[in-house]
């Protein structure tokens, strides 16, 4: 999401002011403020695309509303000073979409809406768009960048921008050169110059499609957070398990790593010199989460695991090394969405029968009770101067899908073809 | 404080004084009674006690001749055993003796005839000698074995000095401390004594810590480790303290009993009500973390769908508990999803 963090100015060209002028007046800044007080929870950007005053917006700035309506009121300003109170129509919380309507609508007519790019024309990698909104609250602007097609290893489809966004701007419009929506602003990598994302144009286009003439929201969505979650892990599990893990090279253990599709795999290790216990670890994430609040961001599988060889300790040393290592990970722990983990444990044999500790918790949350974080710790029992211990960690799962993904994590555990026949060797 | 020429064992009664550890201090041969107990100088024995009235008390035989006790002229009055008596009240005494507690004094009557308690064997230290310099020797040997085992192979001989210094001064003070408990309230620094407890616990615990463990880690046994982790180390602190304080005070072994029961009690059911509350289980750890070494797996081992049977009562757990938090939330006001 859009932190407040740095915004680093880029020159914008003609077409730039051309569109600012052009799209001024459909462009606005959303707040969400608490209804007993006038300071503002969150701000955001927002913009027209019905004449009717429908106004797209990412879901993250109208959070605080969706979940709790009763305390919370939409507002909007537009660029000539005009405000007036929102309602909440639909939401699209995995790819961070929110439609908005005024309640009073004629402030806003006679102002247009800005126009989807047609489906299926991509601007060309490399070409300029136009990125507007609120940053920092500061004032309305527009910043210049370069489309770069769609990010990759992303799970949910996401643009990657090349040009700066800033808190304030998420839920403003980026535009092509003649103005019209390529995406809707999103976020930033803050560890990088320039890596912005944005949401495809089509999936706001689908959002005001499902939801231009629903009814306003005035309950909590808690259960509609639901019923999206659990298509969205659906069909990540689907897809997760549908591919075959990849290999870790161990030259005894078969290791579960995920391919590269839509995580990215980090290692490191410890220098080949090591006097004590030498490591290898893999850690794999996937980029972007599911926003929920400020407090909660789930829907993503992350795998790690390490390897140890302990030839130069003996069995005593390695014994206590690697039993510490295995005590040292963080499970499910309470906050202000899920109840504690719970924990079952295990021996059980994986592939050829490799002996491996098992440990898989399940955590609950509070108020979407269909879904589940799963944690699966696992840790090799065959040797007594080395082993691998793994770790899988996903969110908002279905109670069978948790059973699935944990039973498809441990059967990617075993000997590696070269060790089934020296296994019981270094015993 | 023998009166005229009458032998010591013809004493009808014996009056001591006690200081503040419960010894004799003055001891007063009754020949004769009344026997009459105040701050004037015309009493039969003279307390000089700003708490004691002039003619504070007066022991003395009634007419079926046992013996009662009578208070003076005093604002304190005074106190027989649980019993006070206000000034001019009267009351008997007890055959075989009483307590008395006279302004700041306490006293004891013993009565010629009464019954003797039995002697006391002389408190002996609990190891001494070559016991204690072998419990020593194990004990360095087991931590030298411990810093081995964590320890890289060719670490830095730097790297034992903090144990070296420190676990032997950590030792040496907690048997010091306590050795300074047994001179304030024994009057002798039993160093050896302690030292001879706090060794034999430390090497209680050495054993257990490594067996209960690893035969949980080997048995496949996660509420035994579980179990030892929560509540093994409390126990043998409680034990630890449990033996100073009974070689300290060996009178007050029920006091002291009771009170550490109660500590560790009140302990095992604050750390219940607490991960019950928080966590929804009994144990603090999720998980047992000690990994048995191959040659000990003897637990077998389960399948794969069996373990994920193992979760569905794990949900139900879960869906209870978390319908439990969101009521609760929405009782204090606070909404999350």
């Amino acid at each position: 999401m859009l932190a407040p963090g740095t915004s680093a100015g880029t020159a914008v060209s003609g077409t730039g002011q051309r569109i600012y002028a052009d799209m001024q007046s459909r462009l606005l800044q959303v707040r969400t403020l608490l209804k007993t007080q006038d300071s503002q929870s969150s701000v955001g950007s927002a913009f027209l695309v019905t004449p009717e005053g429908h106004l797209i917006t990412n879901y993250h700035v109208v959070s605080s509303f969706a979940l709790a309506p009763q305390r919370h009121r939409l507002v909007y300003a537009t660029v000539d000073g005009q405000q007036g109170a929102l309602e909440l129509l639909a939401f699209d919380v995995l790819h961070d979409l929110a439609l908005l309507k005024p309640v009073d609508p004629a402030p806003l007519r006679g102002r247009g809406a800005v126009p989807f790019r047609p489906e299926g024309s991509e601007p060309d990698r490399g070409a300029r768009i136009y990125s507007l909104g609120n940053p920092l609250d500061v004032g309305f602007a527009v910043t210049e960048g370069a489309y770069n097609g769609l990010a990759e290893r992303h799970f949910l489809p996401t643009l990657f921008f090349g040009g700066s966004l800033s808190a304030g701007m998420s839920g403003g419009p980026a535009l092509d050169a003649q103005g019209r929506l390529v995406g809707v602003n999103v976020a930033a990598r803050r560890d990088g110059e320039q890596v912005s994302f944005l949401v495809p144009a089509a999936l706001a286009q689908a959002l005001l499609a499902r939801g231009r003439n629903a009814a306003p929201i005035t309950q909590p969505v808690h259960a509609e957070i639901e019923r999206q979650l659990l298509a969205h892990q659906a069909a990540l599990v689907d897809s997760f398990t549908a591919q075959p893990w990849r290999a870790a090279g161990h030259p005894r253990y078969r290791i579960p790593v995920p391919m590269e599709t839509f995580s990215r795999c980090w290692g490191s290790g410890t220098p080949a010199a090591t006097r004590g216990l030498v490591f290898e670890r893999s850690d794999c994430t996937m980029d972007s989460a599911v926003f929920i609040d400020e407090r909660l961001r789930t829907g993503t599988i992350a795998v790690r695991h390490e390897t140890y060889d302990g030839s130069k300790l003996g069995a005593l040393r390695f014994q206590q090394r690697y039993s510490e290592s295995f005590g040292n990970e963080v499970v499910g722990q309470r906050d202000a969405h899920r109840v504690a983990a719970r924990c079952t444990e295990r021996t059980v044999l994986a592939g050829g029968g490799l002996p491996l500790r098992a440990v898989v918790c399940l955590q609950a949350y509070k108020k979407l009770p269909q879904l589940f974080d799963l944690s699966v710790l696992t840790a090799s029992l065959d040797s007594s101067s080395m082993g691998v211990q793994g770790r899988l960690d996903a969110q908002a799962l279905s109670f069978d899908n948790a059973q699935r993904l944990a039973r498809h994590y441990l059967e990617g555990f075993g000997w590696t073809p070269a060790a089934v026949a020296p296994k019981t060797a270094s015993r | 404080m023998d009166t005229g020429s009458r032998r010591p064992e013809d004493r009808l009664a014996l009056i001591e004084l006690f200081d503040r550890d419960g010894r004799a201090r003055r001891t007063l041969d009754v020949h004769a009674w009344p026997v009459t107990l105040g701050r004037a100088l015309d009493n039969t024995w003279v307390l000089d006690d700003p708490h004691v009235a002039p003619h504070h008390a007066t022991l003395a035989l009634d007419a079926a001749g046992q013996p009662v006790v009578q208070a003076g002229d005093s604002r304190n009055g005074l106190q027989i055993g649980q019993r006070r008596l206000q000034a001019g009240e009267q009351a008997a005494l007890p055959a075989a003796g009483a307590l008395l507690q006279i302004g700041g004094q306490r006293l004891r009557l013993r009565l010629a005839g009464a019954p003797v308690a039995p002697e006391w064997p002389l408190a002996e230290p609990p190891v001494g000698g070559l016991a204690l310099w072998v419990m020593l020797a194990a004990w360095v040997a087991v931590q030298v074995l411990h810093r081995w085992v964590q320890l890289d192979p060719g670490a830095d001989l730097v790297q034992w000095l903090p144990w070296l210094l420190g676990l032997p001064s950590g030792l040496a003070l907690w048997c010091g401390l306590w050795a300074l408990g047994s001179k304030l309230f024994r009057h002798g620094f039993e160093f050896s004594s302690h030292a001879g407890i706090a060794l034999a616990w430390l090497l209680a615990y050495e054993v257990l810590n490594l067996l209960l463990p690893n035969t949980a880690a080997a048995l496949g046994w996660p509420w035994l480790w579980q179990a030892y982790h929560q509540w093994g180390l409390p126990l043998l602190g409680m034990l630890v303290v449990r033996s100073h304080l009974r070689q300290l005070l060996p009178q007050r072994g029920l006091a002291i009993n009771t009170s550490l029961a109660l500590v560790l009690l009140a302990g095992v059911v604050v750390t219940l009500a607490i991960n019950q509350r928080q966590l929804g289980r009994v144990f603090s750890e999720a998980y047992m973390s000690t990994l048995p070494p191959p040659a000990l797996r003897w637990g077998g081992s389960t399948t794969l769908p069996a373990l994920g049977e193992a979760l569905l009562p794990l949900r139900d757990v879960l869906l209870q508990r978390a319908r439990e938090a969101a009521a609760e939330d929405a009782d204090s006001g606070e909404g999350a999803p």
